[in-house]
């Protein structure tokens, strides 16, 4: 398959399909894949497929001008027709060359249960849905279910159902909804007034690094809320009560563009669950308005449509 | 520190220029009683609330908040409260989920003719937030009431409680 | 240099005793983020786990958030009231020597022209406690910036780990003075000071991570108006302020007033040269495009400081490489950066 979307990705530049291309290359890193931005169709030749292409790419097209092939598993594809839907991207500026997805591994999930970091492993691999570690000499196995991603795990579109180049067989979800969403279950069990407490614990130690919302591809606003000092909606001092009413307002600004992509949580660097508000709001929107984000192309965006009737509960 | 009972909740009020801010006008007009917790900010349409704004007022000490507009196919936008409507919810049940007590966010649709409505929802809401009590969320104090934990920063006048 | 060692297992007792005197910070961790914390009054498993923190130890002098003073808006003037001093001083146990130099360098700023009482007043009372790594990051490139894993020229006391025992390095007076009043500690045999030796070189060792930085100063110099080459550099990028922020050599801070009616505070906190708005004024923006954003972050550790203070603002620590959201690697950067000859200087 390697092979192919490299073969792909440089006609694609030869023939000025595209202006750009993005994929992954591998990382400086142990398990790590890196994406790889380029005009130049040599570095195709660097392109891989691999477990660890854990990046949104979609993130990047904001950033770009002109045409661009682009790498998408999934999740990634949502994102690009979210982006479709919020009239930032023409269908026909972007060629997606689709990678059937298995799910990804979490690395943090394995050093827990390793008890090891990710650079004192020697080996993961994955053999079907078991993935095998290898560390000091010796071979501990997991399930899936234990090692990847929540969000892998709650996956409702492993293939992309939009896309121009298909590179793999199509794979049909096969979502394990309870365990991916466990986190918010657990908080769902404790008392509201313990639960505000728990958030505000977790933001005290959020720096206000931006990482959640850079690594957002629905956050594409020239100038963030938090930006601005006229009026000053939030300090820039990272007090928690400015964390969270930053993320909190973030959550509600995605609200319907949000894919549940998972890289809010994967990036922040101080370890808050940041998909256990992000999981929340997609559910809550599914549930008020039978919306999952980046599904349909020609679907209006979640805040442009209405119904006539709904939610009426809510209101006096 | 006030005592329980002489505390009056703050309500923070968004009224629609075209429906709810006439509805409330004629309840001044018609004498209608109507608590006095509620400060009032004109908006041309609900749908300039921007739930950013909802998340602000209770930064700034508001017990609550309430956001009202036209009935749903009235208003002078065509769809500003239709767009208000999906805001609004996904504001509501999410902040409840983060452990906000419900009753801190309330919205209505009350028209211009309906000052009796207008001074129902002030008084019904106003009652909710007395129950709820004074809001600490972003006080340092726990919501049980106990003083933080002495840290290294002070805080300002506005998370004193 | 060195005279005495302690048990790893007395540990606890040494920093019971620091206590009494110090605000003692040791590693610790909160969901699984490693930070340096004030000591629990008992728990050293820190000593099992810990490798290097998330946010490294210049939040001890350089807090993500100070509040700078308080102020009272009355009839003739501003009322300014500053904040109060710290009950103690702090004694930070288990630096990395990355770090411990890193501090070093900070120094170097917040005391040229005008001394930063905020930063100094902590920094100069503070008592550095370093412990040797044994056990280095794949992201650790130390060893080619000027240090190593067991490098005591930035601490009070340097710790090398000798097994089940840590041999104690005293470096300054401060380290001399606190070891001449601490009770538990044991006299060094010929043997420790061996292990200890064997133990340095076993972690320099470990550190695969290599940089080359001859003549970097120069080729970003020839380099800085290439275009091309900082797109292709910052095209993965994607701005956030990670690397900065928890970088230990970076300093930069933002300074705003919040007030209410006629009372406010002045805070100083974290900023970083990564955010779009960082350059901002009111006419214009002279690093607007992500690429000169870039250029800036590289050239002011690896150039600029350089230039001004002989030294490179970057210990190896690795951090920035481990903890980007997108690997972005800055060892690969700077290896990347061309070479051109005839540069006049």
């Amino acid at each position: 398959m390697e092979q192919k979307l490299r073969q792909e990705a440089k006609e694609l530049l030869e023939q000025n399909k595209v202006d750009w291309i993005i994929g992954f290359e591998p990382g400086s890193l142990k398990f790590t894949a890196t994406p790889l931005i380029t005009r130049d169709k040599d570095d195709t030749e660097r392109l891989v497929i691999n477990p660890f292409m854990v990046n949104n790419l979609a993130d990047f097209l904001t950033g770009l001008k002109g045409r661009v092939g682009i790498v998408a598993k999934g999740c990634d594809s949502r994102s690009i027709v979210s982006l479709i839907q919020d009239n930032k991207l023409a269908r026909e500026d972007v060629v997606i060359l689709a990678v059937p997805c298995p799910g990804l591994i979490d690395l943090a999930k394995i050093e827990k249960l390793v008890g090891k970091d990710r650079d004192e492993l020697d080996d993961i691999t994955r053999e079907g849905d078991k993935v095998i570690v290898k560390v000091e000499g010796k071979k501990k196995e997991f399930t899936t279910t234990q090692v990847l991603f929540d969000h892998c795990l709650a996956c409702e579109l492993p293939t992309p159902q939009e896309y121009d180049i298909l590179l793999g067989e199509v794979r049909p979800p096969a979502p394990e909804l309870e365990v991916s969403e466990q986190n918010i279950a657990k908080l769902k069990e404790t008392p509201t007034a313990e639960r505000w407490e728990f958030w505000k614990n977790e933001f005290s130690r959020c720096i206000r690094c931006y990482a959640c919302r850079n690594a957002c591809p629905a956050c594409f606003c020239q100038r963030c809320f938090v930006e601005e000092t006229e009026p000053q909606w939030v300090m820039p001092v990272p007090r928690w009560q400015d964390n969270l009413i930053f993320q909190i307002v973030r959550n509600i600004h995605v609200a319907g563009r949000c894919t549940d992509c998972g890289e809010c949580e994967r990036v922040c660097p101080v370890n808050i669950p940041l998909r256990s508000l992000s999981r929340e709001m997609y559910d809550i929107v599914d549930e008020l308005f039978s919306f999952k984000s980046g599904m349909d192309k020609e679907a209006l965006p979640l805040m442009a449509h209405y119904e006539q009737e709904e939610a009426e509960d809510l209101f006096r | 520190m006030t005592q329980q009972s002489e505390w009056e909740p703050k309500l923070l009020g968004f009224l629609c220029r075209w429906c709810s801010y006439a509805g409330a006008d004629l309840a001044g007009i018609s004498r209608k009683k109507y608590p006095a917790n509620i400060r009032i900010i004109k908006v041309p349409c609900s749908s300039r609330v921007d739930s950013l704004f909802i998340i602000k007022a209770l930064r700034l000490g508001f017990d609550g908040v309430l956001i009202s507009g036209c009935h749903p196919g009235e208003c002078h936008y065509l769809t500003g409260n239709y767009r208000a409507r999906r805001r609004i919810a996904i504001t509501k049940k999410f902040l409840e989920y983060l452990g906000v007590e419900p009753q801190r966010i309330q919205a209505s649709w009350v028209s211009a003719s309906e000052g009796g409505k207008f001074a129902e929802v002030v008084s019904e809401v106003t009652e909710g937030l007395k129950e709820v009590g004074p809001n600490q969320l972003f006080s340092e104090r726990k919501l049980n009431g106990t003083k933080a934990k002495a840290g290294s920063q002070r805080t300002t006048r506005a998370e004193q409680g | 240099m060195a005279n005495k060692k302690v048990s790893k297992k007395d540990i606890a007792g040494l920093l019971e005793q620091w206590s009494q005197q110090f605000a003692v910070l040791v590693p610790s961790k909160e969901s699984g983020v490693a930070a340096m914390a004030e000591w629990d009054g008992k728990d050293t498993s820190f000593l099992d786990w810990y490798r290097n923190t998330v946010v490294p130890p210049k939040a001890s002098f350089l807090p993500p958030m100070e509040e700078m003073f308080r102020f009272q808006k009355g009839e003739e003037g501003y009322n300014i009231e500053p904040p109060p001093k710290a009950e103690r001083n702090q004694l930070i146990f288990g630096i990395r020597p990355c770090d411990a130099r890193a501090m070093a360098i900070l120094d170097m700023t917040f005391k040229q022209t005008l001394e930063d009482p905020y930063y100094l007043s902590k920094r100069n009372s503070a008592v550095l406690v370093g412990l040797g790594c044994t056990n280095p990051y794949e992201s650790c490139f130390c060893t080619s910036m000027g240090t190593s894993p067991t490098d005591s020229t930035n601490v009070d006391l340097m710790l090398i780990d000798i097994g089940d025992e840590f041999l104690i390095e005293e470096v300054t007076e401060k380290g001399k003075e606190l070891i001449a009043k601490t009770k538990g500690l044991k006299e060094v045999t010929k043997d420790d000071e061996a292990k200890a030796t064997q133990s340095k070189k076993t972690a320099y060792d470990r550190v695969t991570r290599k940089l080359n930085t001859e003549g970097i100063k120069d080729r970003l110099l020839a380099s800085f108006d290439d275009e091309g080459f900082w797109e292709k550099t910052a095209a993965k990028c994607i701005g956030c302020g990670i690397c900065t922020l928890l970088c230990p050599t970076c300093y930069c801070f933002d300074i705003s007033d919040e007030m209410v009616k006629q009372e406010g505070t002045r805070f100083r906190s974290w900023d970083s040269c990564s955010f779009p708005l960082y350059t901002k004024m009111p006419m214009e923006n002279p690093r607007q495009e992500k690429w000169q954003r870039v250029r800036q972050k590289v050239c002011h550790k690896y150039e600029f400081y350089p230039m001004t203070f002989n030294v490179i603002a970057c210990t190896g620590c690795g951090r920035c490489i481990r903890l980007c959201p997108v690997n972005w690697d800055i060892t690969q950067v700077i290896e990347s950066v061309p070479t051109k000859t005839g540069v006049k200087k």
